[in-house]
């Protein structure tokens, strides 16, 4: 059995007194669709950011396709994709020049790095025509930044709401693009408030609450008791209750 | 309303307070003493002149209030605090009370200019001549009234700047242009040129029909002249407000959007020129990040405001201070490219150096989430900034060869020496700042500082000491007349240079490592609903 994709053991992350991450444990499988789910402020992006040294965990360990961070963090580096929930596109490039900067930081050769760019470009349909990433609208920049997140071809993607402010025709190409990825082999570990596209697209899900996992298992098992992904979720999480009303609302 | 965005201004604020805070202030008091000194000076004059005197320099000293607070911002890059309507466009604001908002932090520009009026007036009630404390309302009114003309014509240029700065292409003219006329007179005194419409301008200029003029002569005890003040300030009020109200309704995104031309292949094959010659130098990923820097800057307005003014105030500040008063060359003239060139290198490590982060804001990320170490990014960057540096040179050699201001070949090597010798000291401090007070830069806005209030205070104490090793170069070449001497110390400087480049090369990237989150939170965070520019 081919080791996990990413294994973290007792993750440890505060921000003052208030603990981010708390002793967090999650093993995603190799080649797996892995929805990573939970309410607002539950730890999830710092999560992501610790797995992918962009932040550094307070204590526990992190593995990453077999790599231990942060000892071997340039070789985990070469080989996973991300897609931040924050923007870390240049935005006084075009579309085209970021994704051949971005290959060839990813030691690509230029060539390779301009080829894979004009076929990115194309298949996320964007068009090269001059125009910066500062001028770009919202689902625009996310097409660019999953296109960057591929243009290595790496093993393990992580994505951090990939979906967010793209419209349904970029979220179906988005979609279909990564379930080919995932069928090639690919890990994919994402985040997203839609638990609608996490239902179709995720095989094995986690829910994350006030910093620890709190399930974690294959989507057949959270979906048990006939329940909907929103349903679990919402009793998972204890937000099951009933809405206050004000007066003068 | 008045009172929410004050609020919700000081609430936002909050964040930045802390430790930079003294070093913010070390700048800002060595300023301000200067100011108050020359209130002090204005304060003296206005107290021993005679009647005769002041109907003679008071209305030039009230221009030179005018100039200076409708001028100075453009020049300083700095158009002080402004509301950022795109934040307060959508609340059912009173437009009224949103102006008087904006006319308020108007005072922030020109508070040197309300110490010197201060000092004027206080001299004026001092000055039994003048009308002492006897007359303190004739004298205050029309002071006030001064003051709230050039509050209102500075709120209506800032508002009407910054449409015309929004846009592509004009924002370079329109501050050049403006270098220019403000340069104008400086050169016309220094050379002596006396063109034959100087003399009625300068007439009309003291003539009762201007604001300046009018409340220096209602000040002195003239009545019909507040009429023509009233007039004025009424213009103003009409000028600030349409301009406000315009400003409302302008989509700046519209403004800067790109138009996407025919032929923009070809200009881009002419582009790509510049841009590809990192590659025939260095290896990926360096060769990509020296790209990736040249590309970016080169498209930030920014960056190219900053460029143009390396080159451009560089040579109108300090040529009519080499060639001295009567136009011919002074002992400083030999040093002239010297001056201009390492002038032009300070100007650039606003938008480059000290804080080489700021442009990329939150893609920053990206630097760190690539597999590369961080040390490349910082060096990529160095290039990047040294090849503008150079290009600013290379200019500047020429402009100076054409008025055939240099020595000739030598001197042009030797500058290029002495700004790359101080580039390195200037370069190993920049990274050090960069990584430990970041700060992010809007690239559309021209006008807002480069480096963070923290690392301006530090840059008191590193403009010396990186300039300090070539300044004993020209030390030893003057004492010992050798220019042996010369080059030995510029070699032993260049050596201590490159040490301390490593060095803070090393200690970028290690601070880089622990200061990341740090790094990525503050080249994220937003502002107010007033603007600091």
């Amino acid at each position: 059995m081919p080791e996990p994709a990413i294994v973290a053991r007792d993750l440890r992350k505060g921000y003052g007194l208030k603990l981010a991450v708390d002793g967090l444990n999650l093993e995603v499988p190799r080649g797996s669709f892995f929805g990573f789910l939970g309410p607002n402020g539950a730890g999830k992006s710092t999560t992501i950011r610790m797995l992918t040294g962009l932040i550094p965990q307070d204590s526990g360990s992190i593995e990453i396709l077999g790599y231990q961070l942060p000892q071997q963090e340039l070789e985990i580096k070469r080989r996973i994709g991300l897609v931040p929930d924050e923007s870390f596109l240049f935005d006084r490039l075009t579309g085209l020049e970021f994704l051949e900067f971005a290959g060839r930081m990813y030691g690509l050769p230029r060539a390779t790095a301009v080829d894979r760019a004009h076929g990115l470009m194309h298949l996320f349909e964007l068009a090269d025509d001059g125009k910066i990433i500062g001028e770009y609208s919202k689902g625009m920049r996310k097409r660019v930044a999953m296109a960057a997140a591929l243009i290595h071809h790496p093993d393990l993607f992580l994505m951090d709401e990939p979906f967010e402010g793209v419209d349904a025709v970029g979220a179906r190409l988005m979609k279909d693009i990564l379930l080919d990825q995932v069928r090639r082999g690919a890990t994919i570990f994402l985040t997203s408030h839609v638990l609608e596209v996490v239902e179709r697209l995720c095989d094995r899900v986690a829910i994350i609450d006030h910093g620890k996992i709190v399930m974690c298992g294959s989507m057949e098992e959270l979906r048990a008791g006939g329940e909907s992904l929103e349903d679990a979720f919402v009793r998972i999480v204890g937000a099951d209750r009933q809405m206050e009303r004000l007066d003068w609302l | 309303m008045i009172a929410a965005i004050l609020r919700a201004q000081f609430l936002s604020m909050r964040w930045g307070r802390g430790k930079g805070s003294i070093w913010r202030f070390l700048p800002l008091t060595i300023w301000y003493l200067f100011w108050l000194a020359s209130s002090v000076f204005a304060f003296v004059l206005a107290r021993e002149a005679d009647l005769a005197s002041l109907r003679r320099d008071l209305p030039i000293g009230f221009l030179g209030v005018t100039v200076y607070w409708q001028f100075m911002p453009m020049l300083s890059a700095s158009m002080g605090m402004g509301l950022d309507l795109r934040k307060l466009r959508i609340y059912p604001a009173v437009h009224r009370e949103l102006f008087l908002v904006e006319v308020l932090l108007c005072f922030t520009t020109a508070v040197e200019m309300l110490l010197v009026i201060a000092g004027g007036v206080a001299g004026l009630l001092a000055n039994q001549e003048a009308g002492g404390w006897a007359a303190a309302p004739r004298i205050l009114v029309p002071a006030l009234l001064l003051i709230l003309f050039n509050a209102l014509l500075a709120s209506g240029t800032r508002s009407l700047l910054g449409r015309l700065l929004a846009r592509r292409k004009i924002r370079e003219v329109v501050i050049l242009v403006t270098t220019c006329l403000w340069m104008l007179p400086r050169i016309l005194v220094q050379y002596r040129i006396h063109p034959k419409w100087l003399g009625p301008v300068e007439q009309a200029l003291r003539g009762p029909k201007f604001p300046w003029s009018a409340a220096a002569a209602a000040a002195l005890g003239d009545f019909t002249p507040f009429l023509t003040l009233a007039l004025w300030l009424l213009a103003a009020l009409w000028f600030g407000r349409s301009q406000f109200e315009r400003n409302l309704r302008y989509d700046a995104v519209a403004a800067q959007a790109m138009v996407v031309r025919k032929d923009a292949s070809r200009r881009r094959g002419v582009g790509e020129a510049f841009f590809a010659f990192p590659r025939l130098l260095w290896r990926d990923p360096l060769a990509a990040i020296v790209e990736k820097e040249l590309r970016s800057l080169v498209r930030t307005p920014r960056f190219r405001m900053v460029f143009v003014m390396g080159f451009t105030f560089g040579i109108l500040v300090w040529l009519p201070v080499v060639l001295g008063g009567n136009g011919a060359r002074t002992g400083g003239s030999g040093y002239f490219l010297v001056f201009v060139c390492i002038y032009a290198l300070t100007m650039l490590g606003q938008v480059t150096y000290w804080n080489c982060f700021g442009f990329d804001r939150s893609a920053t990320l990206f630097y760190f989430a690539a597999p590369q170490p961080i040390s490349q990014v910082l060096i990529g960057k160095n290039i990047a900034a040294m090849v503008f540096v150079y290009l600013d040179v290379t200019i500047l050699s020429a402009v100076v060869g054409t008025f055939h201001l240099t020595a000739g070949w030598g001197q042009v090597a030797e500058t290029l020496m002495v700004v790359g010798i101080c580039a390195v000291y200037l370069l190993g401090l920049g990274n050090m700042a960069s990584v430990n007070y970041p700060r992010p830069l809007n690239p559309e806005n021209v006008s807002r500082g480069g480096s963070s209030g923290r690392s301006q205070g530090l840059l008191l104490l590193f403009y010396p000491v990186a300039l300090m090793p070539v300044f004993l170069a020209y030390l030893a070449r003057w004492a010992l007349k050798s220019e042996l001497a010369f080059l030995a110390v510029l070699a032993i400087a260049a050596v201590i240079g490159c040490v301390v480049y490593w060095i803070g090369l090393d200690s970028a990237v290690i601070a880089a490592r622990a200061k990341r989150e740090q790094l990525f939170l503050a080249l994220t965070q937003g502002e107010g609903p007033i603007a600091s520019e």
